[in-house]
Formats: structure tokens, sequence, C-alpha cells
């Protein structure tokens, strides 16, 4: 699901589609070895035996899917070098934004797992903003009605399998995350249809807006999943992560990004990020009342330490994610590595080899 | 522009949207919980229809050349609210003290409820709204739950792959809306109301999908799961074979045709759903696979254009041949098969008197009810298209232009495969 839906997610551009698809396989493929590795050495520090399982795997995959969104936002402005160095770097950082949240902050395996989408966006942005500007003249960045379609492919794909995605790593309750997966997606999808139309000038729909916002809803559910108690809980955090997304993208595309001289290639700041702050927001908010109702808001100081803890978490992610991000984005600048010319960026040509150079191009 | 042809969706839409959004969730605040010992048993099953749904209804509809973002796109919108109000509508029948229950089960129900409105919707491609749609998809699923809990509890019909219950009723749904939304301005056929190079392409991705993933859909609920899987799959291979021949067969130069490849190849998947899980012996999937592969190309070579011309039905899928006509084919296996052999279902003998007032109760609901949702769709103030917009994204999408460059290229393209094609 993450090579194959990711990869066409990411096929917006209209000349960058060989790219998207094929460095994304490239990028999972040794991302994954690499980060079943890093695993390992993680364990072997602290003394246990390892173990190479499914499980294992499934952690890698899961990781691996910060590095793709990072992708995202530096899309068609990066090299395959740049891309592979920061692969490896991206997940060694969420290694150690993993340990430290699991070691001192107290978050369980598989949530701190499912901060993939803070980091990966934040991570994203930070590099995304160490890479000189595109000039505004360049064209190649907008899409086709085809390059759209097959990013619709992708984004359906994802969408589907994403229950599969947000249940793998989660214990016990594993059908329960499934449908509030399930129905935070179905809610968001609809509501993406009904912002779409609202936000825009005519009342027609963007396929851009869907296609972020259809996936908000189980961005928004992923951490939460396991805390909720009623599928309307579920439902709610959809609707409210897809209104998020659309907002997020018309409000950080106006005012935002100039500002901070921010290119975002393919939006992954509202697609992913925000609906996982509000996530994590959502996440502390359902600890706290369910922790509260079972002591019948009695031990309201207890209360407030969890609560601390868990919004320590996700800064703390969020705070790695900035630092490291921007670190990297330094070390792929280094010369040796030979970023891609501004002119250049956005177009397949560079690297692959084309079937009708001839014709057009 | 006359004030009936405004297509913006701006504030109709959304606020449509929203209420039965809002609606939605109450009802599940109120009805619905999650149930209380939930299995993984079934979720390889749900996933399998799940893709069906959104990557193969989807991606089947792209075949217009100008269509494409409506097709997946309303597909997706359709499917996401009517698995939804699928849950609730079929979740009232079963409810126990007053809560719904949800568990994996529900979701492949409920995911199957949304491909009667997904069916339908081929029917009306190109010609409705996506207001209209949120409507009929809101009736139809009501009417759907109606009927299928009137053929499996008060019949007690076996309908395992739910030829009649999904595939006729939501294929006759969709003619019965077509013939009251009839649109005279369309009978010459529209410039935009047909594929190109590309758009099969994109449509046979879904194609495939539907494919691969039809003996999961068929067996998804059954109990002789095995049993289900091996007939559909055998259904499918007979029918493709069938559909391959028969399409260079009725062809003038005897050339394959890209729409009956794309559809008549899944007809054997739809014609051997009610009786997929009987002991029917692999031969006699087969059987049905070919019947079906042949109705399904002659409807598609015959009946359609017949049908848009003298009987007013303009059906741009062919929904109706690929799961009209077969869907009652598997209605009618039913009853030969339960009349030949006797089999019994939890207990029960099925008997092919009870089969055929299934497939009849399903026919007449479908066409009663798609013709009263068909008049409701009529009111003017829906966001309907004008004629010459028909068939267009860009009444309600915005679309990026199309490169300069991309389109010499592609014509370059046809030209050099009909040379090939001449050659």
């Amino acid at each position: 699901m993450v090579i194959f839906g990711f990869g066409f997610f990411l096929m917006v551009l209209r000349r960058y589609g060989f790219s998207s698809t094929g460095f994304n396989f490239l990028l999972v493929v040794l991302g994954v070895q690499f980060s079943v590795l890093a695993e390992d050495l993680f364990v072997f520090l602290t003394g246990k035996q390892s173990q190479v399982g499914l499980e294992s795997l499934a952690k890698a995959l899961v990781s691996m899917t910060a590095v793709v969104i990072s992708t995202g936002a530096i899309l068609g402005k990066a090299n395959p070098v740049q891309l592979i160095v920061m692969t490896l770097v991206e997940l060694i950082f969420f290694y150690v934004s993993r340990w430290i949240n699991r070691k001192f902050l107290e978050v369980p395996e598989h949530l701190s797992a499912m901060h993939v989408f803070l980091f990966g966006a934040y991570f994203g942005l930070a590099l995304a903003s160490r890479f000189p500007e595109a000039p505004p003249g360049l064209d190649k960045n907008r899409s086709t009605p085809k390059s759209e379609l097959f990013s619709v492919l992708g984004t359906v794909f994802v969408w589907v399998f994403w229950p599969s995605f947000n249940s793998i790593l989660a214990g016990s309750e594993k059908m329960k995350t499934v449908l509030s997966t399930y129905l935070a997606l179905a809610v968001s999808a609809v509501a993406a249809f009904m912002l779409s139309a609202l936000t825009s000038k005519d009342g027609k729909f963007r396929m851009a807006d869907i296609r972020s916002a259809v996936l908000a809803g189980g961005v928004t559910v992923s951490y939460t999943a396991e805390l909720i108690k009623h599928p309307w809980i579920a439902m709610i955090l959809g609707l409210l992560g897809s209104v998020i997304a659309i907002l997020g993208s018309h409000c950080v595309q106006r005012c935002f990004n100039p500002a901070l001289k921010l290119q975002d290639t393919s939006g992954v700041h509202f697609t992913f990020g925000l609906p996982a702050v509000l996530g994590a927001v959502a996440a502390v908010v359902l600890k706290v009342v369910a922790r509260g109702t079972e002591t019948q808001w009695n031990e309201l100081s207890r209360l407030g330490y969890d609560a601390f803890v868990n919004i320590g978490a996700f800064c703390q992610t969020i705070s790695t994610a900035l630092v490291t991000g921007l670190v990297t984005g330094l070390i792929l600048n280094i010369k040796l590595l030979k970023a891609v010319h501004v002119s250049k960026y956005f177009d397949d040509q560079s690297y692959w080899e084309f079937p009708h150079l001839s014709v057009g191009f | 522009m006359p004030p009936d042809f405004d297509t913006s969706m701006k504030f109709k839409f959304s606020i449509l949207a929203l209420l039965l959004e809002v609606i939605v969730i109450v009802l599940f605040g109120i009805f619905v919980d999650y149930d209380s010992n939930l299995s993984a048993n079934l979720y390889p099953h749900f996933q399998d229809v799940h893709v069906m749904i959104f990557v193969g209804f989807g991606f089947l509809m792209t075949f217009l050349k100008k269509y494409g973002f409506s097709s997946v796109g309303f597909n997706m919108l359709i499917a996401a609210f009517g698995l939804q109000w699928g849950i609730l509508m079929q979740g009232f029948w079963h409810m126990e003290r007053g809560k719904i229950s949800v568990n994996i089960e529900s979701m492949i129900n409920a995911d199957f409820s949304t491909a009667t409105a997904l069916i339908s919707f081929g029917a009306l491609l190109g010609k409705t709204s996506p207001i209209q749609m949120l409507i009929l998809t809101l009736l139809e699923i009501t009417m759907f739950a109606c009927n299928e809990h009137l053929v499996t509890k008060v019949f007690k019909a076996t309908d395992v792959g739910a030829s009649m219950t999904i595939h006729a009723f939501g294929a006759y749904f969709g003619l019965a809306a077509a013939l009251v939304l009839y649109r005279p301005g369309l009978t010459n056929k529209h410039e935009n109301d047909e594929s190109t190079y590309h758009s099969d392409m994109f449509a046979m991705i879904g194609t495939l999908f539907l494919w691969l993933f039809w003996p999961s859909f068929n067996s998804a609920i059954a109990e002789a799961r095995v049993t289900a899987i091996i007939n559909t799959y055998y259904s499918l291979a007979a029918c493709t074979i069938v559909t391959f021949a028969l399409s260079s067969l009725v062809d003038k130069r005897g050339k394959f045709s890209m729409v009956l490849i794309q559809n008549a190849t899944l007809a054997g998947g739809v014609a051997v759903g009610t009786c997929a899980d009987l002991e029917i012996h692999p031969f006699s999937a087969m059987f049905i696979g070919v019947i079906a592969g042949i109705v399904s190309v002659l409807g598609f070579q015959f009946l359609t254009p017949v049908m848009a011309s003298k009987c007013r039905i303009q059906d741009t899928c062919g929904v109706h041949n690929l799961h009209g006509l077969p869907g009652i084919l598997g209605g009618i296996a039913g009853i030969v098969v339960t009349a030949i052999k006797t089999e019994t279902r939890n207990g029960h003998v099925l008997t092919p008197a009870m089969q055929a007032a299934a497939l009849g109760s399903t026919l007449a609901i479908a066409i009663v009810g798609g013709a009263l949702t068909g008049a409701i769709l009529k009111i003017p103030f829906l966001g309907q298209v004008s004629d010459q917009n028909c068939f267009d994204d860009s009444a309600y999408w915005e679309v990026p232009e199309e490169e300069t460059v991309h389109e010499i290229h592609s014509s370059h393209r046809d030209e050099h495969s009909r040379f090939e094609a001449a050659m």
C-alpha cells in the first residue's frame, strides 16, 4: 500500500510521473531494509535478542511512511542521491525521536510509531525551506487531467488501505481501530466534497482539495483509534480533520508559505501535518476524559500530569522533526551532492530516458 | 444561462451534504456502537470488496473522454456517503435492544449496499449533478435495505453474491430513473459521449480490479466460502473467453471492441452470484458464465441502441447489459438450480417459488422505486447540467488545462495506432 498508493499519490506534476513513482519505489525498498537494521541495532544496543518477523517489517514500513511524506514536500526538487541521503538520515532521526518518546515520555510502542505523520510532514517542511525557491514563471509544477487522474488512483488506494495501516501495529483492539478508521474516512470524504465546493470561487470542486482532505480523516484518527469508545466520535474527528485540511490548504498557501519562503509541492503540510496535530490534540482530550470519568474527576493533578506528558510527546516529535529537517536540508545542499538547478525542477528528463523524446519535448 | 441550469454547487450542495452528514452522525451517536467481540476473520474479504467498490467501480466509469474526474470523484462521494447510510439502514432491520452493533460483516454489507447506488450512477453517468446523486443514494439505499430484508428474511431465498438484490436492483433502478430523466436533446450522440485511447486504458484498470476481486465479492458473506470462490472463478474465466470470441464475431471487420472487453468480461461474475455457494458443479458455473457473456455482448451490440432510440432510456455505461441482464440470468439460474436439486440453507429448503418471488419483488421494487426517484430528481433546482454540458467535467470541477504539446502528441499517437490498425 505504501509503495503503490503513495507513489501514485505523488504523481501530480505533469512532467514528473516517472520520477514520482520510480524514486518512491527505490526509497521505500531501501528504507525498509535500512530501518529493519536500525531497529535491530537499537535492540542490540540495549542488550536484548532481536527477532526479524512480520512485526518488524510492518514497523519498518510504517516508519518509511515518514520518509515518503517528506519526499512529497520536496518533490521535484531533489535528485536521487539527495533523496537517498535524506532517507537514511531521516530514518535515524525518527528512531531517535521514537526512542525518546518511549523511554522518557512513556508513549506505548504502536502509538509512538503513529507519530510518522507529524514527523514526516514537519521534517519535510523544514527540509523544503532549505531548498531554493522555484522561479514563479515555471509552469511545470501544474497538473494535467491525466496526471491528476493517476494521482487520484493513488489516493483511492491509500484511502482504501488506510484501515489496515492504522491497525497494523495496534494490539488487542485491531478491529475496533479498523472500524473507527473506516467511518472517519467515509465522513471525511463527504466533508471534503462539501468544503471544496464551499471554498472555491464558483462552487466547483477542486481535485487537489479532495485528494488531500479525503485522507485527512485517516490521519486524524490514527492516534486516537484505540481510545474511541463510540463510532460517532470517530466520525466527528473525520469531519474536523477534513475541515482543517481544506481550510489549512487555503490559509497556508496564501499567507504562510510566502512569508516563510516555503514551497510544499504536494501539500504535505495540510494533508498530513495539520490533521496529525489535530489528532494529537484529540488523543490528549480523549485520554483525559477517559481517565477523568474513570476516577470521577478526583485526581486532577494526576490528570494534568498525563495531559502534560502527552502534549510533551508530540511537541518533542514536532521540534525534533523541524530541527533535524533543517540540519538535513543544509547537508543536502552541499555541493558534493549536485543539487538540481532551479530551472530543471519538476522535470523527469534529467533522470529518465524517454521513449518519445522527439515529439513535443 | 437559465437558472435551472445553474451548476454552481457552492451553497446548495454544501448545505445538503452538511445536513445529511450531521443527521448521520447524530443517528450514529444514538444507535450505533461497536460490537463487543470483534473478530478479524472477514477482514481480508472486506479489503477486497473495498478495493472493488472504490477503485474498481470508480475507474470502470472513467471511459468517457472528459468525465474522468467526475466518475472517480463522485464515485467516492456516493460510496462514502452510501456506506454510512447503509450501515444505518441495514442495521435498523437487525437492531438489538435499540442498538446497532457494527463489526466487519456490517462493513462488508455496507459496502455492498453502496454498489447498488454506484450501478445506478453508471446508468445516469454524465447527466446528473452531485446533489441529485446524493438524493438518489439516500433513497436507493433505503429501498435496497428493505428489499434485501424481504428477499433474505421473508422469502428466505438465497442470493449470496447478490446477483438479484444488488446488480439487478441497481441496474433497473438506474434505468427507471434514466427513463424519467430522459433528455431529448441527447438523442443524437453527444460529442463528449465517447472514449479516447487513454480514457479506455483508465477504465481497464477498473475492470481488472473488479475481475480480480470478484470471487471475494461473491463469497464474502457466504458460508460455503470455498465453493463460492471456485464457482465465480470458473464462471469469470469462461465468460472472458466468450466475450473475446463474440466481440470479434459481431464486429464488422472482426476487431475487438474495448467497451465489450471492459464490461462483458465481468458479466460471468454477476450471473453466478445467486447460486455461487450452491453445489453446482464447475461445468455449470462455466455454463452460466458463457451464457452471461453471450447475453451481455449481444445486449451491448443490439439492445442498447434500440433502448436509447425506442424506449427512451439512455444508459451511459451500459449497466443494463453488465448488471441488469446477467443479474436476471443469475436469478433464473437460482430458480433452475433449486428446482433440480434439493438445497438447504440454515435448516430450511430452498424452493424455486421463493427464488422466483425474490426475483420478482426485486425487479418490481427497483423499477417503481427508480421511477419515483427519477421524478424527485426532476425538481428543477438541483443543479442539473444543460444538454450541451453533459459528459463534461468542467461543469463541476476546476479542470487543469490540457497541455497543448500533449494534445499534439496524443493525436499523433492516435494516428499512429490507426495506421497500425489499418495494416
